[in-house]
């Protein structure tokens, strides 16, 4: 067995699969230039939903966003919220069936992901777009050495020969800061510490220098002070290759260090979307300031209660009817009760699906007490475009066209504008 | 080995300069509810046929002494494999400690058999971490709160034991008529509001929380915390917290140790804790935490420790945190330092607190 061989070839992973030369014939996408009115990454009202015995679980609702080269997406949310299945679908890596795509499409350098062929998406994944996982502890192959499995996406999308990858894992170990890289390419996953796997993973991820990283909850499993460390890896890497990242994690703490963008995630929808600015110090969706209000503070005077959300997260089979938060906030009212909310947007991108995300007069004095919504700080001018009332979910928008007043009434007071909100 | 003597003295009547509106004055000077002085707690290492005659072992718990109050809750924070949980086991004698004096509500717990070890359990409860495999899923709700009462013969009959379940579940949120169902037909965090209840069911004297919100969602964890919080103010419970996330230990805790590699290594009221703590680690620690703000995150100084905690099979000589300590001298590869108080009320076991600091020790947060 390899295991107990201290020397010697471990056994090739890939001598005998059908990856290997996969490149031939297939250009590298990440080398074409983005055109023109495109970003690197655009999911556009993607609605991706499992078809299970028990019903249609809606797990990925409506979920719109565009990422740049060097930018850091946040996603937050509770667990069950679609997050990591959001990420799965751009990636392929949900099977079809039970999961079918609903409607959307996410688009890379203008190319459909989710129209490729199997194999056009093995030239994508590990190249283009790589994927950490959580567990670190479960996401590598406990019978190979690491340099092999770091060296894996080199040889499939690079062509490298064995030896070479294997050089080249080491150079990426030692990238990552794991010292002794040269031996430890030749040690197994057990002999990692869960922080040095985390390494590992981030170093197999770059291997192939990706456009996008995607992150999935990559610090929950280890320490804070191990996350620190890879928190500063992350970033010191997007410094170093320019590329994007794509950060899943449920802890507020961790998006607001390293997100630019952020976009909050309930019951499948993204409810909120914003710089990291607009996140923190202006939310507008309830279900936001909820999740602020039930983290700790870090205060070193006085305590306050903590106002924690009531009730539990919806089953994604039966949604709430309306918006799928009503049942939970305590500001519903009958229209939340009956009418799923649009997508609200303003002049900046920054977008809700609240019914009086626009109010300012909702917003001010709800909002949790040191953000800047909270004393109606911000004006909100409303963008002048015709209501572009989306067809319930399905159809082709980008956030931004969708708008909440229309024309006649855009540049209006807000408060003029708001009241009319309210009453849709 | 730390002077403990000093220690024990001081944690026995302690001073809380700044500190004195949150205690009620009449605990101030009362004995401890729980004292633990010199707990250790090995667990030997199987060494391998070729390895035998050396005898090795994993150090999880060492030299750890604290005091716990009435009605107060004491945190105890750390990261994974520091022993927080070794020693919460130790203090209920779900494992029996290596060493060292635990003294609960005026008994010696460390040598108790039989009854009086059932009594012990009577007056110290156990929240544990996972609400989903705490709960014995062929008991009902009912039956499991009310067991404790059966197991210690209270209560009453019957019928004024499930009158008690349905106070219970009321207390803690959940719909009484539910008394009948089964643990999977609830969600994580109402499972670990049945395991509060049942916690509670004793009226106990202190409860070891050993991190109760940790598997929950934050919307979840906040309505958890809160219930705690509640029911510490009801009963007046005493509560041994035990977590590693620092923001909620600091939301609950009165007091709060800080553990590192089996030792607590820096023990203060959670304000001058937080405020102003003196040990490297603690100092790292606190530093490390993400803060939801993200003008404040761009602006902090941080410290980002290198490299893994030790192995606690061979921990390192003097000080143990000095391996990756950002300021370690000489001294502390030798020396192991011990818990003093640095300030009244305010402990830290490192060569270089105040009031000796080296140059470049106050790290500023």
């Amino acid at each position: 067995m390899a295991f107990g061989k201290k020397k010697g070839e471990a056994k090739d992973p890939l001598a005998n699969t059908p990856l290997s030369g996969i490149l031939d014939g297939i250009t590298d996408l990440k080398e074409q230039p983005i055109p023109e009115g495109h970003h690197l990454l655009e999911v556009d009202d993607l609605h991706m939903f499992f078809h299970t015995k028990d019903g249609v679980v809606k797990a990925v609702n409506g979920v719109s966003y565009t990422l740049d080269r060097g930018e850091t997406l946040g996603v937050v949310g509770e667990s069950g919220s679609g997050k990591s299945v959001t990420a799965m679908t751009i990636m392929g890596l949900i099977d079809m069936p039970p999961g079918k795509i609903e409607g959307g499409d996410v688009l890379y350098r203008g190319k459909s992901l989710l129209k490729m062929s199997e194999r056009e998406m093995q030239t994508v994944r590990g190249n283009d777009i790589a994927m950490i996982f959580q567990d670190p502890m479960t996401a590598l192959n406990p019978v190979y050495r690491v340099g092999d499995q770091i060296g894996e996406p080199l040889r499939i999308h690079r062509g490298y020969s064995k030896k070479d990858a294997v050089d080249r894992a080491a150079e990426l170990l030692s990238m990552v800061g794991i010292p002794n890289a040269e031996q430890r390419v030749r040690e197994y996953p057990h002999e990692f510490s869960g922080g040095m796997r985390q390494r590992a993973m981030i170093a197999m991820a770059l291997a192939c220098d990706p456009d996008i990283l995607i992150a999935d909850e990559p610090t929950t499993a280890l320490d804070v002070t191990i996350q620190a460390q890879i928190i500063e890896l992350m970033q010191k890497m997007q410094e170093q290759n320019g590329n994007a990242i794509i950060m899943i994690t449920h802890d507020l703490g961790v998006v607001a260090d390293i997100a630019d963008k952020i976009m909050v995630m309930y019951a499948g929808n993204p409810v909120e979307f914003g710089t990291a600015d607009d996140i923190f110090y202006n939310p507008i969706h309830p279900y936001t300031w909820g999740l602020m209000r039930s983290i700790p503070e870090q205060v070193t005077d006085e305590k306050k209660p903590l106002t924690p959300i009531k009730g539990n997260p919806p089953s994604l089979v039966t949604l709430p009817k309306g918006c799928s938060f009503s049942p939970r906030c305590p500001y519903a009212t009958d229209l939340c009760r009956n009418e799923v909310p649009k997508t609200y947007t303003l002049p900046d991108g920054h977008y809700s699906k609240c019914h009086y995300a626009l109010d300012p007069d909702f917003v001010k004095g709800r909002a949790p007490e040191n953000s800047r919504s909270y004393s109606g700080g911000t004006p909100r001018v409303v963008i002048d475009e015709p209501a572009g009332a989306p067809v319930a979910g399905m159809a082709k928008s980008e956030p931004g066209t969708v708008t909440a007043v229309d024309g006649a009434l855009a540049q209006k007071a807000p408060e003029a504008a708001s009241a009319e909100e309210g009453e849709e | 080995m730390p002077d403990t003597s000093t220690v024990a003295e001081a944690t026995q009547t302690p001073v809380y300069a700044d500190d004195v509106s949150e205690l009620d004055p009449s605990q101030r000077g009362n004995d401890p509810l729980l004292h633990v002085e010199h707990l250790v707690k090995e667990f030997p290492v199987s060494s391998s046929i070729f390895r035998r005659g050396k005898k090795r072992s994993v150090h999880a718990v060492n030299d750890v002494s604290f005091d716990i109050y009435p009605e107060e809750t004491f945190g105890l924070v750390g990261e994974s494999g520091c022993g927080k949980s070794t020693t919460g086991r130790c203090l209920m004698r779900l494992i029996n400690p290596t060493s060292g004096t635990v003294v609960f509500n005026g008994e010696d717990v460390s040598n108790m058999k039989g009854k009086q070890l059932k009594g012990l359990r009577h007056d110290m409860q156990y929240v544990f971490q996972d609400p989903y495999a705490s709960l014995n899923p062929r008991m009902t709700i009912g039956e499991l709160i009310s067991e404790p009462m059966y197991i210690h013969n209270e209560g009453g009959t019957n019928e004024e034991r499930i009158d008690t379940v349905r106070q219970l579940l009321k207390v803690v949120g959940l719909n009484p008529e539910h008394i009948n169902r089964y643990p999977h037909e609830f969600s994580g965090g109402q499972r670990q509001r049945i395991g509060i209840a049942r916690a509670f069911a004793l009226h106990p004297k202190l409860i070891i929380c050993d991190e109760p919100v940790s598997a929950l969602d934050v919307s979840i964890q906040a309505q958890v915390l809160n219930l705690l919080d509640e029911l510490q103010q009801e009963f007046g419970t005493a509560y041994l917290f035990i977590a590693h996330d620092l923001s909620v230990v600091q939301h609950i805790s009165d007091r709060v140790a800080v553990m590192y590699l089996g030792s607590i290594c820096e023990m203060s009221d959670w304000r001058s804790l937080y405020a102003e703590p003196c040990h490297p680690y603690s100092q790292a620690l606190l530093s490390a935490v993400p803060v939801a703000d993200p003008d404040l995150q761009r602006s902090r100084e941080r410290i980002i420790l290198a490299g893994d905690p030790p192995s606690p099979i061979d921990p390192p000589s003097g000080c143990l945190f000095h391996t990756r300590c950002p300021i370690a001298q000489e001294i502390c590869s030798k020396e192991k330092p011990e818990l003093r108080e640095i300030e009244p009320g305010h402990f830290c076991a490192c060569h270089f607190a105040k009031p000796f600091p080296i140059e470049g020790s106050s790290i500023k947060l």
